[in-house]
């Protein structure tokens, strides 16, 4: 019975839900950031509305034939156009401040990374690349990322958001991730990382992190890309820092895809 | 008079062009390092002959013992080596990395001569830095470990696999 309900604590966290509306939960400094940018644009937004609203109701109400034959007939005043002027633009300010901040501080690489993870696309999966702990160019930790098909998926696994490997990541550290695709255009996103990154062949991108909880996030990329493209899915898996390293050595080094998927399942 | 002029302007322009990869290693924050690297390429003959023996003695005892020993003739030289001297101490437990599942979690630091979000230069230039150094000190000198990491770290398999073929073709675009 207890875990019939279950659903409401764990299912709303990291992955879309349907008929979801608002964001999903926050997981780094950046998204609650740009959640409370939402909330705080959001207030003076909905004071507007409701004060156009009222004006605009008002008029139409009054503007009767035989409650007010003959309309007020302003043409000009200096006062309120002044005012109507300088108000918005006070509004204005209000909500661009707070935005720059938020959009230049996601920018901003202020500390060292812990780790750098490289993310390449390709079409249609996605490789992950750590290499931090290479000391020479041929050993590479790689592996790739696919999407789990609807005919395999196991009860409780969401549909075109399940990956065979996911990307461990240590929580509570400092994360680079750089993208880049193999092949053609398109956008890494995580929405709980707060994370929506281009991803342009020849190029290096960068996404600085912090994941706060250890969780798993799910993401897809968007935007510029090709058929199918949008429905490979990200999927981030946060770990406790200390279990990150035996994670990454057990797990990911003597890679064997098979395995690894039915490790998985968790 | 038009040849004088002529190689007037060359030997400009070369000085002009390492000056500017001068200034260009000095950002990256680890001056004596750098002046080692450079030092040779405009006094070849003595100061690599003394900076050879100078590797000798710091490589010996890395391959005796722990790499530990590294440490105290980087932290010497300034303290911005301190982060140097962890990531030799870090690259000497390399191999051992494998086998246990002890993994430090260390990366190319950030870098303010790329403040952006697009990184291709930094890993381009990461590349060059490493290859650069083992130009001058030789194919495995403790002290272009660093740069070898950093440009692990940061550049795709696949772009590092083109440009050792490319460096090989004799074809690599960089200033090696």
């Amino acid at each position: 019975m207890k875990s019939k309900w279950l659903f409401l604590t764990i299912a709303p966290c990291d992955a879309a839900e349907p008929w979801q509306l608002g964001f999903q939960d926050a997981t780094t400094p950046m998204m609650q950031g740009i959640i409370d940018l939402h909330h705080d644009i959001f207030f003076f937004l909905i004071l507007i509305l409701v004060f156009v609203s009222r004006i605009l109701v008002c008029a139409l109400w009054h503007f009767h034939y035989k409650k007010n034959p003959i309309p007020q007939r302003i043409v000009h005043g200096t006062a309120i156009e002044i005012l109507r002027t300088i108000f918005p633009s006070i509004i204005l300010m209000f909500i661009a401040i707070p935005s720059f901040a938020l959009l230049y501080s996601m920018d901003e690489v202020v500390v060292d990374p812990a780790i750098t993870i490289k993310a390449i696309g390709h079409q249609w999966y996605q490789t992950y690349e750590y290499s931090d702990y290479n000391s020479s160019d041929e050993q590479s930790l790689t592996f790739d990322s696919y999407t789990i098909p609807e005919d395999d998926l196991e009860l409780g696994q969401s549909r075109l958001l399940e990956v065979d490997n996911r990307v461990p990541v240590p929580a509570k550290s400092h994360i680079r991730i750089i993208v880049t695709p193999a092949d053609v255009p398109h956008s890494w996103d995580v929405p709980s990382l707060g994370v929506k990154c281009d991803v342009v062949p020849g190029r290096l991108n960068q996404i600085s992190i912090l994941v706060q909880q250890e969780e798993v996030y799910y993401g897809q990329w968007s935007e510029i890309c090709g058929t199918n493209h949008a429905f490979t899915p990200i999927v981030v898996e946060a770990v406790p820092s200390k279990d990150y390293g035996s994670r990454v050595s057990n797990q990911l080094i003597p890679q064997t895809t098979g395995e690894a998927s039915a490790k998985m399942k968790e | 008079m038009a040849e004088p002029a002529v190689n007037n302007t060359q030997t400009l322009a070369e000085q002009y062009y390492v000056k500017d990869e001068q200034v260009k290693t000095d950002e990256v924050a680890k001056p004596v390092e750098v002046k080692d690297v450079e030092k040779p390429k405009e006094a070849p003959s003595e100061e690599a002959v003394v900076e050879k023996t100078v590797e000798k003695t710091t490589v010996a005892p890395t391959v005796g013992e722990d790499s530990s020993e590294v440490a105290p003739p980087a932290e010497a030289s300034t303290e911005e080596q301190r982060s140097g001297s962890v990531e030799e101490e870090n690259s000497g437990d390399q191999d051992a990395a494998e086998e246990t599942p002890e993994i430090k979690l260390e990366t190319a630091p950030a870098d303010f001569r790329f403040p952006t979000t697009n990184q291709t230069r930094h890993c381009f230039t990461r590349y060059v830095e490493y290859h650069r150094c083992v130009a001058v000190k030789g194919e495995d000198a403790p002290e272009c470990d660093r740069f070898a990491k950093y440009y692990r770290s940061l550049c795709p398999g696949e772009w590092i696999d083109r440009w050792n073929e490319q460096r090989e073709n004799g074809t690599f675009p960089g200033p090696l």
